[in-house]
């Protein structure tokens, strides 16, 4: 039987977990700054969700997400508020994942990048067809959702594939970042996070 | 740099208490929904631009819209191309075709744009956002929920405002930012890794700081400052919850 | 009166092999000034955190021993009710900063709004700790933008708004500059006259050893001295075991100026003293 503070779902609610969100949505900002400064055709903006969620667990993950989108939804950019349900669905899976064995190595960690962008996907459509009938706004992906509905194909399924074109490569690419900076960091921080530690007496 | 696209004033706006606003706002988007029609669309915007103009922040407000004006080009050309329902030619240019159907989608999806933007405007620009997170603190969020929240809007420009001295410091040892897309993908780590790893690392540092003021105790806060809600206050919060009701009694009846 | 008892404190870091401290014992009185040195990785941060209960809360592990301080057993309350009575400031004044209020004002009241006080009794306390070190003038300031030695001055003010009985440092000045560092411990001494207890881990021995009532040496996890300033410099083993000592009392040493009671001087102005006198001893 796993012990419960080793289960992945136990809430690691303390202070350095409470105080690694903020500091994930800087890392989710910064990573849009490098991105844009490189003008790289990748949003990377989502690096912190993606480490809070591989250091301190799934519920963490999804708090981080919602934050992103929240502040970022009543401080300059009112549109990423309502996709917040896509970041904390990110955060719930890498922090998920991580805590069972995903993130052990480069091969896995690849597997996870893929299953990110999946379910990015997956739970942007609705909102993506809900809001303006399936687009998304970016070039590549509008275009072939252009083209698909030319051809009579449903609406989600057009939209849904919008969207799987430009989440693969941008959340690929955040999980395999997020990872090798993951394996960087000292062994020493990383069990800190993770909360797996108890008081012994001596 | 500043987070917040909030501009400081003394309009009625201004003096309306942050969950006043919050109610303004939510009620606004919900009615972009509920409301049907393209006239109760264009009015409801009306109603925004108003609010924002007698908050004297109209004119920030074109950037926010100018910026989003790409997005409703899309919608135009998308849906006036391949919308499904579309049947009647409204223009043809060489060998493609806009059909009215799908442009007058694009017309109704643009409006549901811009009001959304405008009603969460008056939020962002007229309501100062540490002052939105005590007001649901006080109201029984958790302080520590409302920490995080506003610990982002510094932090963020603390850590943005080193980027630019890394970009230089990464520079003068030779590495590349301009070339190739695989050349400007190789410097993305290098600029990132030790920017992120040093804020984790200082993660735990301002955690025990925080730690030895109390931050755990997890108790009841106090307030230093207090909230002044004006009279006009509870109108305005009535006015706003009554269309939303008459709204949906009429979508319901009609 | 005893104001911190520590028997026998034994901690090990978690996934570390060796214990952080091996069984360190002191008691320290009321107003008394403390200085506690030792080279690198000898347990002075540790023991710091340990009298504010962040050993072993916050970091886990294994421990042992006992810890009072001002009438509380550490060990058997959580940090946020031992910080009432005991401040701890460390040494980045950056992060010490909450990040969540926007001007110096705000950013005193963040522990006393945590810990419920009440209106009135805030904006008491917020105006006494700022006018005491010297930030009043500086009240409306965001706190990112301050010199380090201003920022570290308002952790300070911070962590004194709880009106704690002790007042613990852990090698404030390390990262501030010659003006901000003497800044810092004019504060400290200031605070300590008019009778905080305080404990001040530090590197910059010739200081401490010109203020502390009592200086501890740790090494290796152990205390190997502890007693007022001269008595413990005189040592003969503390260069051999890293320690370091005022630059002073080693040219003292050196040139045999020794004191009536087997001690070299410890400060520039007793050496002066000193010197004057052995030169005129000489001359008659």
């Amino acid at each position: 039987m796993v012990s419960r503070r080793y289960s992945p779902w136990a809430l690691r609610f303390t202070t350095l977990t409470i105080v690694l969100i903020p500091v994930a949505v800087g890392i989710n900002y910064i990573g849009k700054l490098f991105a844009s400064a490189l003008k790289l055709p990748l949003w990377l903006d989502s690096i912190g969700t993606v480490l809070s969620g591989m250091l301190a667990g799934p519920w963490i993950g999804a708090i981080s997400g919602a934050v992103n989108n929240i502040v970022f939804g009543i401080t300059a950019d009112p549109i990423s508020f309502w996709y917040l349900v896509t970041s904390i669905a990110i955060g719930l899976v890498v922090g998920y994942l991580a805590f069972t064995g995903w993130i052990n190595t480069f091969g896995r960690a690849v597997v996870l990048g893929f299953v990110v962008a999946l379910v990015a996907a997956v739970v942007s459509t609705p909102l993506n067809v809900i809001l303006w009938e399936g687009t998304t706004g970016n070039v590549w992906g509008d275009a072939l959702y252009t083209a698909l509905m030319a051809k009579g194909w449903p609406v989600w399924l057009a939209s849904f594939l919008d969207e799987l074109v430009v989440d693969v490569p941008d959340k690929l690419a955040t999980v395999v970042i997020s990872w090798l900076i993951y394996r960087a960091l000292p062994k020493r921080l990383v069990g800190l996070f993770s909360g797996r530690n108890e008081v012994e007496s001596l | 740099m500043r987070l917040s696209l909030y501009v400081p004033g003394n309009s009625w706006v201004h003096r309306l208490d942050p969950l006043t606003k919050l109610i303004m706002a939510v009620v606004a988007v919900i009615l972009v929904f509920v409301l049907p029609g393209y006239w109760a669309s264009a009015a409801l915007l009306a109603v925004s631009l108003g609010v924002l103009a007698s908050g004297g922040v109209l004119r920030r407000s074109v950037p926010v819209f100018l910026g989003v004006s790409l997005i409703a080009i899309t919608f135009f050309v998308v849906q006036g191309l391949v919308y499904p329902g579309n049947q009647h030619p409204a223009l043809t240019l060489g060998p493609v075709t806009f059909y009215q159907e799908g442009l007058l989608l694009g017309l109704k999806l643009s409006l549901r744009l811009y009001n959304i933007l405008a009603a969460t405007l008056v939020l962002i620009l007229l309501t100062n956002p540490s002052d939105l997170v005590e007001s649901l603190v006080r109201r029984g969020v958790p302080s520590r929920f409302g920490y995080v929240v506003v610990a982002v809007l510094q932090m963020i420009p603390n850590m943005a405002a080193t980027t630019g001295t890394i970009m230089d410091a990464q520079r003068s040892r030779g590495m590349e930012t301009e070339g190739s897309l695989w050349t400007r993908m190789r410097a993305f780590i290098p600029l990132m890794g030790p920017l992120v790893t040093s804020s984790l690392i200082a993660t735990e540092e301002r955690a025990l700081a925080l730690e030895v003021r109390g931050f755990s105790g997890n108790r009841k806060p106090t307030f230093l400052h207090e909230e002044v809600i004006p009279p006009y206050a509870w109108a305005v919060r009535a006015l706003y919850l009554a269309a939303l009701i008459l709204a949906i009694a009429g979508r319901w009846i009609g | 009166m005893t104001v911190i008892e520590v028997e026998n404190l034994r901690y090990r870091y978690p996934q570390q092999a060796e214990p952080a401290l091996d069984g360190v014992s002191f008691s320290v009185q009321q107003g008394e000034f403390i200085g506690i040195i030792g080279p690198n990785r000898s347990g002075k941060s540790t023991l710091c955190q340990a009298l504010v209960g962040l050993v072993p809360h916050f970091y886990k592990g294994a421990i042992g021993g006992k810890v009072m301080v001002a009438g509380l057993d550490v060990h058997q309350h959580q940090v946020w009710e031992v910080c009432q009575r005991v401040g701890l400031v460390f040494q980045s004044p950056f992060t010490q900063m909450s990040g969540a209020k926007f001007t110096v004002y705000d950013e005193v009241a963040f522990g006393l709004e945590n810990q419920g006080v009440a209106r009135d009794e805030m904006v008491r306390r917020i105006e006494r700790v700022l006018r005491l070190l010297g930030l009043w003038e500086y009240r409306d300031r965001n706190p990112f933008a301050l010199s380090g030695g201003q920022m570290q001055r308002l952790a300070i003010a911070s962590v004194l708004a709880l009106e704690p009985e002790v007042l613990v440092l852990d090698e404030p000045t390390s990262q501030l500059d010659p003006a901000g560092t003497s800044e810092v411990f004019a504060a400290v001494s200031d605070l300590c006259r008019q009778g905080m207890t305080v404990v001040m881990a530090e590197h910059k021995v010739d200081r401490i050893a010109a203020r502390a009532d009592r200086v501890l040496v740790l090494h290796e996890g152990k205390s190997i001295a502890f007693g007022p300033p001269r008595q413990v410099f005189a040592r003969e083993d503390l260069p051999a075991l890293g320690v370091a000592i005022p630059p002073v009392t080693e040219v003292c040493r050196r040139l045999g100026w020794q004191l009536p009671d087997g001690t070299y001087p410890v400060t520039v102005a007793e050496a002066v003293q000193m010197g004057g006198a052995a030169r005129g001893n000489h001359n008659s």
